[in-house]
């Protein structure tokens, strides 16, 4: 019974947070909207015993998503002030229609769910069997890396791909840095002194672990990157133009090793992209948190490099 | 109900009558100074309940302290926001308002 | 009985998040918004302490852990606002 109210609350008020987020009077609204939404989000995870998820939602959705809209708000004011002011949102005769045709399929995907039988005596078991004698305790990772592994290696690729999309579009007005120089707020270097060695600990720990109980490279990297995040918006890390070799290392360094591995396991007669062990998942998991952080803060910062800036 | 579960319990229930203040002060007070003041204070006093409250059940000193460390980091991020939002808001009265 | 507190505090919480959304309605401005998602921030993480300890998963520690730390996040990226806009001034 408790339980069916926790749940109800949390259910409708994604709804609401999701409503009022799209209809918002203003542009701010929606942004505030959006972040309290994502921590409502984090919640449903957490209910429905998804703390995989629930550690991906903290790090993306309250750290960089966040701030990054707020950025890009900032710039919007900046140089289109008449449109910042705005209501974000114009009706179309469209969306009557398409909230139908939207609501039909979540509908008829949802019945098709609860009709289908549950017969746990195939895969999933089969799955959790030979899981438990590859030492990879967290089946999210173990799925990841010896089932899915192509699409995480794809995912990987995508990421990379994103990134190269967006550097089309890097420097185009000289307003691109998200930090313009300002006098140093006393308490930011502190906060920076204590957050930034704390998130590189709790990464590590979260992609050491991630291989027994909830974690893995994507958790820690995202968590790298809100660290980064920080450091961009206290202007201790600047945009730069230009790819050295340092970040663009680390942008191509997991989808490298994976590949290498991948195509090296071959070469002893094993399939494609079969990992021989444990150090393999530890390294290729290690390389690709480096991979995924880096993306992210150079997609936040708008810039292909970053150089040490003056606080 | 032992002794560790009533302890545990009122402090749980104090934790949500600070978090109740919190709320009350963000939709009463006047300005956004004294809100600010209310939300920031109060609502980091019932994470201190909350998470002692917890410790207690959890039983275990691991999980106390990780209790503790949270508890902690919520304190700092919560004088960093405060004193941030605090700066935007005194800085765009002096810009617009009374110039 | 600490059973059926539990979620009544979780319960709680969420009823006292849903109050602190009509400051993000009425505003009047961009700071009080950001009082908000302050409110939800810190509510969010005691939820979530309590549901580890109701649901018996201590990795939703963790989660709250993440919370606290890059809670300053979004606010440092508020802090960089300009001053005089991004107040609707509409009063409701």
């Amino acid at each position: 019974m408790t339980d069916l109210a926790v749940d109800v609350l949390i259910g409708a008020g994604l709804l609401a947070l999701a409503w009022q987020t799209i209809i918002g009077k203003s542009l701010f609204r929606g942004i505030v909207l959006f972040v309290v939404f994502g921590l409502t989000m984090a919640l449903a995870w957490a209910r429905m015993g998804a703390p995989d998820l629930a550690l991906a939602e903290a790090a993306i959705g309250a750290g960089v998503t966040g701030a990054l809209m707020l950025v890009a708000f900032r710039r919007l004011v900046r140089i289109r002030p008449e449109q910042s002011a705005q209501p974000a949102l114009r009706r179309s005769r469209l969306a009557l229609p398409v909230a139908v045709l939207a609501g039909s399929l979540v509908a008829v995907i949802g019945l098709a769910v609860v009709a289908v039988e549950r017969d746990p005596a195939v895969a999933g078991q089969a799955v959790a069997q030979a899981l438990t004698d590859s030492g990879l305790g967290n089946p999210i990772t173990g799925v990841l890396l010896l089932y899915r592994n192509l699409d995480t290696l794809l995912e990987v690729a995508v990421l990379l791909a994103a990134f190269l999309a967006a550097r089309t579009v890097f420097g185009e007005d000289e307003a691109r840095s998200p930090t313009p120089s300002r006098r140093e707020v006393p308490l930011v270097g502190a906060l920076l002194a204590i957050i930034v060695p704390l998130t590189i600990l709790i990464a590590t720990h979260l992609l050491l672990a991630g291989s027994r109980e909830p974690g893995g490279a994507f958790q820690a990297g995202a968590v790298l990157a809100a660290s980064g995040v920080l450091l961009v918006l206290a202007g201790r890390l600047q945009p730069a133009a230009g790819l050295s070799s340092w970040p663009a290392l680390g942008l191509t360094l997991g989808l490298m090793l994976f590949s290498l591995i991948g195509l090296a396991v071959m070469a002893f007669g094993a399939p494609l992209l079969a990992l021989p062990g444990l150090w393999a998942v530890y390294l290729i998991e290690t390389a690709m948190m480096l991979s995924i952080a880096m993306t992210l803060v150079l997609l936040f910062a708008g810039a292909s490099g970053l150089r040490r800036g003056s606080p | 109900m032992s002794t560790t579960e009533v302890l545990a319990a009122a402090l749980l229930l104090a934790g949500g009558l600070f978090y109740l203040a919190g709320t009350v002060g963000l939709l009463r007070f006047p300005d956004v100074y004294s809100r600010l003041h209310a939300l920031t204070k109060a609502d980091n006093l019932g994470l201190l309940l909350v998470c002692s409250g917890l410790s207690l059940l959890a039983g275990s000193w691991r999980a106390a302290a990780l209790l503790g460390t949270i508890w902690l980091l919520g304190l700092l991020a919560a004088t960093v926001s405060a004193h941030l939002i605090a700066r935007h808001a005194r800085a765009r009265h002096f810009n617009g308002g009374e110039q | 009985m600490i059973e059926l507190l539990l979620p009544a505090l979780v319960i709680f919480l969420l009823l006292n998040l849903a109050a602190g959304m009509v400051r993000v309605a009425r505003g009047p401005t961009a700071a009080d918004r950001m009082l908000s998602a302050l409110l939800f921030g810190s509510t969010t993480v005691a939820i979530l302490l309590i549901l580890a300890q109701w649901m018996n998963e201590p990795a939703l520690r963790n989660v709250a852990l993440l919370f606290v730390m890059l809670a300053a996040i979004v606010s440092l990226a508020f802090f960089g606002m300009p001053r005089d806009d991004a107040d609707d001034g509409e009063q409701r």
